[in-house]
């Protein structure tokens, strides 16, 4: 156990692979190493590292019986294929966590609006022969369930686009000033993480910006050619929203009830308060956009930081009620009444971390 | 430098996938370089009562190959253990099951697969979905198409944050009851629940656990991120039947408002609330810079209601007015 694991299940990430790897070896004698690690989707040094191993592993109880394999650096050698036996190195059965997590998202991408359909069906063929295969080993897999979400006839859009490298047109809503503006973009690739995503250069701010899909309102394809100009891809995996460390700080206490924002919103800090509220400090570019936030509080919580955001949401919610006072306002008893059931916020929808700089 | 642990696996496994009759613990740990390395050759050669005079080594030996064993079967590896006619324990892997029932794939199968495979941002499940790929090359699978090429600019990944996943994937998979502390979105303190888990799902970037709630007696859903703690795991078997279709989504959605069974009537500035136009159901212009919308009305519709401040007026039902005018006077004494 002394051994220095890289990331957590290596080793059994590595024994899983040698195993394919012996399988693999057997059947292409002077196999290149650059294939094998693309074939294997690996480095060729994580494919060098399992070839430093397998000459110290065989199948029996003697020091004869251990794998030749060795590599001039370029191809790999096989010297006692049969040090295995006849049948020793047939390709193994697939464990359930394997089929769970292939078949999972085999199902998850085939519920892409926006896949093309022959991939669509390329995959739903795979799927059933891998189920199939699998055997007993799939069942778990019901126990695990994706959906991506994308707007069908955009998704197209935007994908056709892509490949013949097209100029877009699109009226996008931006919650944070509640507003559909016109712009054209040059998209760069499309990303679904929970909901789906353009990447692209936005030719009106000069700048990378994602886009969410569905609140894209109308788009179009132009003949212009797409040029965004050459930029370093990101790793949009973990954060769509990245705050830039010079954007203002906005600082809001919520109650119980207005935990959710923590999960909705990514923030620096959130420290438990005693009443089970939450101090919560992030960095927004624009701080009015989180005027919405404050309105949607109510009364699970308030803006402490810039004062100029609570007041304007405390004007917001005066001018709204100004509109009431005409529609013979209902000022009875039961309208104090609290809901604290619909008070946690639990739509989905939050404003204001889209359409971010990355 | 102890030997490395892959290479303990893969001996491991290599000596009981190439017997063809089982090996006892003993002639294991004999032949096997890292378990000589780590404990020394075993005591007396005596095949037989292995507990007798056991030493802390022999205690040692013997945890280490039974976790081994279990990592091995987590990779998919059926070891059988066989007792002979004197009573001493074998093991082995037999072939036939642990062969991969033939399977042909065409390239593009193969390239939507690749793609598949690549999805998953846990590193468990990351690791194993290549692992599967992996042993499907061995078997075969077609070669030398990238998964992104064949497949366009798309990029799909299935986020996974919450720490909770992990175990309660385990406990799902192998039907463990487990417990944990939970937050209802509204309360200040966390409770202990004890649940049968049945699936986990992620919709809209989320993960949900759908099980029975022993406490409550009833089946429940649980947003992972609002699991605190451990993820405790609960010996014994379920007690309550598990579904055959479990449905996480249709609940969730219920949360989030979208199964709206009545509708409401707003007025809204021209231009302003693009969303709530882009659910209406009918739309008339009143002339006067402002448009009366009707739109479905579901759990959740005054908090969002109230976002849009003083570009929406609510006309009815009551209920829903004075809910948007008890929002207001909240933020506007703030």
């Amino acid at each position: 156990m002394a051994g220095k694991p890289v990331r957590p299940a290596s080793a059994i990430d590595q024994t899983r692979r040698m195993l394919s790897l012996v399988t693999y070896l057997r059947e292409r004698p002077g196999a290149r190493i650059e294939d094998v690690a693309r074939a294997f989707g690996i480095s060729e040094d994580e494919l060098v590292s399992d070839l430093d191993v397998l000459p110290m592993c065989g199948t029996s109880f003697r020091g004869g019986d251990l794998l030749d394999i060795d590599t001039d650096g370029e191809r790999i050698w096989w010297h006692n294929p049969a040090a295995l036996g006849a049948e020793a190195a047939e390709p193994l059965r697939l464990a359930a966590d394997e089929a769970t997590a292939l078949l999972v998202a085999a199902r998850a991408v085939a519920t892409l609006p926006g896949l093309r359909e022959g991939d669509r069906q390329a995959l739903l063929r795979a799927t059933a022969k891998v189920e199939a295969a699998a055997g007993e080993a799939a069942g778990a897999s019901s126990r695990l369930s994706v959906t991506f979400e994308s707007e069908g006839g955009v998704f197209a859009d935007v994908d056709r686009a892509i490949s013949e490298r097209r100029r877009l047109w699109i009226r996008y809503y931006s919650p944070a000033r509640d507003e559909v503006t016109e712009r054209e973009i040059d998209p760069i690739r499309l990303v679904s993480v929970g909901h789906t995503y353009v990447e692209a250069w936005c030719r009106r701010s000069e700048a990378r910006r994602t886009f969410r899909l569905d609140r894209v309102a109308e788009i179009e394809i132009l003949d212009e050619p797409s040029a965004p100009p050459e930029i370093e891809p990101r790793d949009l995996s973990q954060a769509l929203v990245q705050p830039a460390a010079e954007d203002p700080e906005v600082v809001v206490e919520v109650g119980p009830g207005g935990r959710w924002v923590a999960e909705y919103y990514p923030h620096d800090s959130a420290d438990e308060l005693s009443d089970g509220g939450l101090r919560i400090t992030l960095r927004t570019p624009d701080p009015a956009s989180l005027r919405r936030l404050a309105l949607r509080l109510g009364r699970d919580g308030r803006i402490v930081s810039p004062p100029e955001l609570a007041d304007s949401a405390r004007q917001a919610a005066r001018g709204a009620l100004a509109a009431y006072d005409g529609l013979e306002a209902d000022r009875s008893a039961g309208t104090e009444v609290s809901h604290p059931g619909r008070a946690d916020g639990r739509g989905e929808e939050r404003p204001g971390t889209e359409e971010q700089r990355l | 430098m102890a030997i490395a642990k892959a290479e303990r696996l893969m001996n491991l496994a290599l000596c009981l996938l190439g017997t063809r009759r089982p090996l006892s613990k003993h002639e294991l740990r004999e032949s096997i370089e890292a378990y000589v390395e780590a404990f020394g050759p075993a005591r007396g050669g005596a095949a037989s009562g292995p507990e007798r005079g056991a030493t802390g080594s022999d205690d040692s030996f013997n945890r280490m190959f039974e976790r081994d064993k279990d990592d091995l079967r987590e990779l998919g590896l059926v070891i059988e253990t066989v007792e002979s006619l004197d009573g001493e324990i074998g093991y082995l892997a037999r072939r036939d099951s642990n062969r991969l029932p033939p399977i042909t794939l065409d390239a593009e199968e193969a390239a939507a697969l690749g793609l598949a495979a690549k999805v998953w941002q846990q590193a468990r499940l990351a690791g194993a979905a290549s692992g599967a790929l992996q042993k499907l090359r061995a078997a075969g699978l077609p070669e030398g198409v990238d998964p992104y090429e064949a497949h366009g600019a798309l990029e799909p990944h299935i986020p996974v944050h919450e720490a909770a996943f992990e175990p309660l994937m385990l406990a799902c998979r192998d039907r463990r009851p487990v417990a944990f502390d939970y937050r209802k979105a509204n309360a200040a303190q966390p409770e202990q629940r004890h649940v049968e888990p049945w699936a986990l799902e992620c919709w809209r970037g989320h993960w949900y656990l759908a099980g029975f709630d022993r406490d409550r007696g009833a089946e429940r859903v649980f947003r992972l991120s609002r699991i605190t703690g451990r993820v405790r795991s609960r010996g014994g078997r379920f007690g309550a039947p598990v579904p055959d279709v479990v449905t996480v989504r249709e609940t969730v959605a219920g949360w989030a408002g979208e199964t709206a069974d009545r509708s409401a009537l707003i007025r809204l500035r021209s231009g302003a609330g693009y969303p709530l136009r882009a659910k209406a159901t009918a739309v008339r212009e009143l002339g006067d810079g402002w448009d009366e919308l009707e739109i479905p009305y579901g759990h959740g519709l005054d908090a969002w209601l109230v976002e849009f401040g003083p570009d929406v007026v609510v006309m009815g039902p009551a209920e829903l007015r004075a809910d948007v005018v008890d929002r207001l006077r909240a933020v506007a004494k703030g």
